[in-house]
């Protein structure tokens, strides 16, 4: 790999505009991975998932070079219908188009060349490669006082000019005092076989709302790992909602930092797996001042020879007294071959706080299925119907009406 | 009262922190062959024992000392340690209690241990080990009689090679990990215990295990066998001298239940934990396992962690047999500069297996407590279930409760549940006993002793009580 | 037996109690009457010892200043508190807790602490007496009792503590009129001309049961009238509204 990376960087530099700054910093970058290269099973973190192993086993070689300089002809029947929104298209890791035609354009700044602040220092070697291979990054302050009036939808999209590559993008979003954003992520995928690494940083001022919702719901060959870290300061919210189903592997991370008194965060997320499937969802929630709150509600539903993890961790600061932190997670096996892996855990420095966790995992109640059929509906579906209503309540989590039943429409989940 | 004098107050709260005045013989300082070899000698070793040992050796000398528990302790200078240490008199074995040196039957009678079958504990065998040998085993004869063997690893070696070749490292393989290979290679005594098929003990069994010497390392190995349809509960009980430096305690556990046997195995860890600044103490990282071998097995482990600078150890339990049952309870304590990170595993390998976790931990002062623990239900082992509930206690915000649950189900018809809960003594609580006349530690010893009541409840009588006092002990100093 | 002095207390500058006094000698029943908010609740706390509070003035008990006095050697000399919200100790036997709490007390006083015999026959007589149902004795305390099995709980501590002043919190709150009877009678029974009592109350109800010879309406923080039983009647008829 060593070999290969340098070349497509060397490559990289050729062909783009950077800056010799630039360069030399992401050189650095460069170097930090190649220490270590791919995450293994050896690190905690990626107890669960070896995507070493993996990329090896479903790509082999990959190639870090992209040609950044044609663009992408955006094909707009991707786009999501009977709702009004706005855009930021990326095609292979490019922007292709960044709309928000609906909103005010003073409260809303876009910074086409951001430098990402590495202020996540922590080990992670993709964040490196992604600060070496990423091409632009966009940076969206939301101003004082705004809502966006209608959502923002992220388009993740990739075609059969690209294969075994590594793309790397990042968004960097401000949310001023007492602004808000919903945002979807929406993947969309017609090439095969990449392996897709994403950052994401979040810094919600104070009574600032952000709403994230991550959906991967078409079947897709490709390897993902998404990465949110989340900043809030007091009063402010953080939803995210993560819907784990379509790529072959993935992994979302994601990182809330509760540094203001009163903010909270709530992650809910459904794994609905199949075919060989490996998904993996990590949270850590640091609770570092007094009276913040998380929640947290994982389901899986796990078919042939798929695979779910989840990994949750909730960290309460000796100062952060009053910190109300829930977690709970719960998987349905539907086959033999199928396997789920927790590891919830509490860290916990401060004597007065409210935490607990939970984890259940088991197969579809037979009793509850002998019921329905004894009312005459067919042993699948009583199976649909049953998994359906395990499901149902974490979308019900979600707490915009309108990305809620989008949300229901896209996975079919019936009331 | 001054500062010193609470010191010396605080002291006296670790009523077995006094050292005998006992002549030794040491192996050389130092990790070698040359040291095995000589405890191998020392103990009349027949070969197998001795290649078993060296064997242990070979693959320690490749291992490296793990690190990625949560208690980290300065670098131990494995070469700088003791591996053998035993009272002289125990030199030309004693042939019983009355030859035996009375020093020794001080220092137990001290410990509240008598050894003298007159002295009689509630009708429970004791075998006493001191530092590196057992230097007395109580109740033989009656024990005998129905054909239990209850006597120490080394006796066990010279007159039952056939049981210890069969079953030694067997649970705990010589490959295992660094300190269990450790064990392996240097151990000096233990308990051994065989209870025939269809017995039921009739009564407790005890080790009690004292550390007396300095800059000594203590490598006990017990190995317990219940045969098919037996019956035996173990109790164990550990004190050390308070001293400044850290001594290191690597013992090795195994328990084999064959089918229908069921083994209870009970510790009451209160070896010294240093004083209130961190200094001194035991470092007792311990591997302790049991193998429910044959069908409809049981095996329960309950243990009270009053002691020790650092606890490390997760009792396990491999559930191979179908229908077999594996318990883990567990109260830890840390107060002062305490540190525990100790759990369970329960792999689930046969069918109708059923595992079920109770931890309670308690931390005060600058300590920090972590539950670890796996619950790893294999793909064979339907209709196995598992259930966890850890909970925490957290007195002041200058210590830390962790739960690290591993949970792994490759089996659609099993289930696993798991709960975990943390929280803190109520004022409100405290202030209600208080009004009825308890003082605060008393009151937050009641407290705690009905938090931790589920466990308490398994352990037998004797022990029960002696744990309870030990709660309220462990926590004085850590409120107001 | 129990002297309030000019006693002031605040909460993070929330004044509570402003210049109350109280005198009760022995064997008298006192009862403090007011509305929500009044500070009945905090009086009971400051005299129970509760921490939390800005204390000004002085309260004397048997001529021991009780501010120099722990909470539970207040409760050593004699200072009984029933609590408006009895507390749930999970994992703690009720039988055991009461035993601890006698003992701690007895050896206080100097007298011979019970043996476990001594104290179940003991507990079983007033348990007996107070219609305690005696299996609750072996329930955890307070855990999944009812609003009315907590307060029969409390008098039955009170009956085996035996104490001199005991000041009820509000007892009579949640209790249906069997359990006010049951309630009355523990404490008409412990009456006698070395015991005193303190009960706070929003009703005059309990006062049917309990005849006291001082009432006090509690209002804003003040005594603003005192007088004999014939209070509580006119406090009902009129209100706390009316009555200033």
């Amino acid at each position: 790999m060593t070999e290969q990376i340098k070349t497509d960087f060397d490559k990289i530099v050729k062909t783009s505009a950077f800056s010799e700054k630039d360069v030399e910093q992401k050189k650095i970058y460069l170097n930090k991975f190649l220490k270590t290269g791919f995450p293994t099973r050896k690190l905690e973190n990626w107890k669960f998932s070896d995507l070493s192993q993996i990329i090896k086993k479903s790509i082999g070689e990959l190639s870090f070079y992209n040609d950044y300089s044609f663009s992408n002809k955006v094909d707009t029947s991707i786009f999501v219908e009977g709702l009004e929104h706005n855009k930021i298209v990326f095609i292979n890791g490019r922007v292709e188009k960044v709309d928000f035609t609906h909103e005010d354009h003073d409260k809303i700044e876009i910074n086409s060349d951001f430098k990402f602040v590495n202020r996540l220092e922590h080990n992670n070697s993709l964040l490196s490669l992604n600060n070496a291979f990423s091409n632009k990054c966009y940076k969206i302050t939301i101003k004082k006082n705004y809502s966006l009036k209608k959502p923002l939808v992220v388009y993740h999209s990739t075609n059969n000019k690209i294969k075994s590559k590594n793309i790397n993008l990042k968004l960097e979003f401000q949310l001023e005092q007492n602004s808000s954003l919903r945002l979807i992520d929406l993947f969309n995928d017609g090439a095969e076989n990449n392996f897709i690494n994403i950052f994401y940083n979040f810094d919600l001022k104070e009574n600032a709302i952000l709403k994230n919702y991550k959906i991967d719901k078409l079947q897709n060959k490709n390897i993902r790992y998404s990465y949110n870290n989340i900043e809030q300061d007091n009063n402010s919210v953080s939803e995210t909602f993560v819907l784990s189903s379509g790529s072959n592997f993935s992994k979302n991370e994601i990182n809330c930092n509760l540094k203001g008194e009163y903010s909270s965060a709530f992650v809910n997320g459904i794994f609905s797996l199949n075919e060989g499937q490996h998904h993996e969802i990590r949270t850590i929630i640091n609770h570092l001042v007094e009276n913040t709150k998380s929640y947290q509600l994982i389901k899986s539903v796990l078919g042939e020879n798929s695979k779910s993890a989840y990994q949750g961790k909730i960290f309460v600061d000796s100062k952060a007294q009053k910190t109300d932190g829930y977690q709970l997670s719960k998987a349905i096996l539907l086959d033999e071959t199928s396997e789920f892996n927790a590891k919830p855990e509490l860290e916990i420095y401060a004597d007065d706080v409210k935490c607990s966790h939970g984890s259940a995992s088991g197969s579809l109640d037979e009793n509850s299925i002998f019921y329905l059929m004894s009312r005459g509906l067919s042993y699948k579906q009583s199976k649909e119907l049953l998994i359906n209503g395990f499901l149902l309540d974490v979308v019900e989590k979600i707490t915009d009406t309108e990305i809620k039943n989008l949300v229901k429409n896209m996975i079919g989940l019936k009331e | 009262m001054d500062k010193r004098e609470k010191d010396i107050e605080k002291l006296k709260d670790y009523k077995y922190g006094f050292s005998t005045d006992i002549e030794n013989i040491r192996a050389p300082k130092g990790l070698n062959e040359d040291v095995i070899k000589f405890i191998s000698n020392i103990k009349k070793e027949p070969k197998w024992m001795l290649d078993f040992r060296l064997k242990a050796f070979e693959r320690f000398k490749q291992l490296k000392e793990p690190n990625w528990q949560k208690p980290k302790y300065p670098k131990i200078d494995y070469q700088d340690l003791y591996y053998y240490s035993a009272p002289k008199s125990m030199n030309d074995k004693p042939k019983s209690l009355d030859e035996l040196d009375p020093k020794l039957l001080e220092t137990y009678k001290k410990l509240g241990i008598p050894l003298q079958e007159q002295a009689r504990l509630n009708g429970i065998a004791v075998d006493a080990v001191f530092d590196s040998v057992s230097v007395a085993t109580t109740f033989k004869d009656e024990l005998t009689k129905q054909g239990i063997i209850f006597c120490s690893m080394s006796e066990a070696i010279q007159k039952h090679p056939d049981l210890v070749k069969k079953y030694l490292g067997t649970v705990i393989p010589t490959t295992d990990h660094f300190f269990a290979t450790l064990n392996s290679a240097v151990f000096t005594d233990g308990s051994f215990v065989y209870i025939p098929e269809g017995i039921k003990c009739p009564m407790e069994l005890s080790t009690y295990f004292r550390i007396n010497a300095s800059e000594t390392g203590q490598f006990e190995r017990t190995l317990i066998i219940a045969d098919k349809g037996s019956y035996v509960s173990y109790l164990e009980g550990c004190t050390a001298p308070m001293r400044d430096e850290n001594q290191l305690h690597a013992a090795n556990v195994e328990l084999i239940a064959l089918d229908d046997a069921e083994i209870k195995y009970s510790t009451v860890q209160n070896w010294y934990p240093g004083d209130e600044n961190g200094k001194g103490g035991i470092y007792n990282f311990v591997t302790k396992r049991g193998l429910c071998k044959g069908k409809n097995s049981k095996i329960s482990w309950t243990q009270v962690e009053t002691g020790s600078a650092i606890t490390w150890k997760y009792p396990s339990c491999i559930l191979k047999g179908d229908n077999s049952i594996g318990e883990f309870y567990s109260i830890a304590i840390t107060n002062n500069h305490q540190k525990a990170d100790t759990g369970t595993k329960m792999i689930h390998l046969g069918k109708n297996t059923k595992s079920k976790i109770v931890s309670k931990g308690i931390s005060a002062g600058f300590s920090d407590m972590t539950y670890r623990g796996l619950v790893d239900i294999n793909s064979k082992a339907k209709n196995s279930s598992n259930y966890t509930q850890c909970d925490s206690l957290l007195m002041g915000n200058k210590c830390g409760a962790h739960t690290v649950p591993y949970i792994k189900n490759k089996n659609l018809d099993s289930n696993i549940a798991h709960e975990a809960t943390t929280s803190k003594i109520s004022e409100e609580q405290l202030h209600y006993c208080q009004q009825r006349g308890l003082n605060p530690e008393e009151a937050v010893g009641l407290i705690v002793n009905g938090f931790c009541k589920e466990v308490l409840q398994q352990l037998p009588m004797e022990f029960a009580v002696e744990a309870q006092k030990l709660v309220g002990i462990s926590l004085e100093g850590s409120v107001g | 037996m129990l002297k309030i002095n000019n006693l002031s207390v605040n909460i993070e500058d929330k004044s509570i109690l402003k210049d109350f006094s109280l005198n009760i000698n022995p064997g008298e029943v006192h009862a403090i009457m007011g509305p929500n908010g009044s500070g009945k609740s905090t009086l009971s706390n400051i005299l129970s010892g509760k921490k939390g509070y800005e204390i000004s003035g002085e309260v004397l008990f048997e001529n021991n200043n009780l501010f120099e006095l722990e909470t539970e050697e207040r409760a050593h000399k004699g200072i009984f508190l029933a609590f408006q919200y009895p507390l749930e100790i999970p994992g703690v036997n009720t039988n055991i807790f009461l035993k601890t709490s006698l003992n701690a007390i007895r050896k206080a006083k100097g007298e011979k602490e019970l043996d476990a015999i001594e104290f179940l026959k003991l507990v079983k007589e007033k348990a007996r007496e107070l219609k305690f149902d005696e299996e609750k004795l072996n329930r955890q305390l307070n855990v999944g009792f009812s609003g009315g099995e907590k307060k029969k709980n409390e008098i039955l501590q009170m009956s085996m503590l035996s104490p001199k002043l005991s000041i009820l919190d509000e007892t009579d709150s949640g209790l249906d009129i069997d359990a006010l009877k049951v309630v009355s009678d523990g404490v008409n029974t412990l009456r006698g001309k070395d015991n005193s009592f303190l009960i706070i109350t929003h009703y005059q109800r309990l006062l049917d049961y309990i005849k006291p010879d001082f009432v006090h309406v509690l209002m804003n923080g003040k005594i603003i009238k005192s007088g004999g039983p014939e209070l509580a009647l006119e406090l009902e008829k009129k209100g706390y509204e009316n009555f200033n």
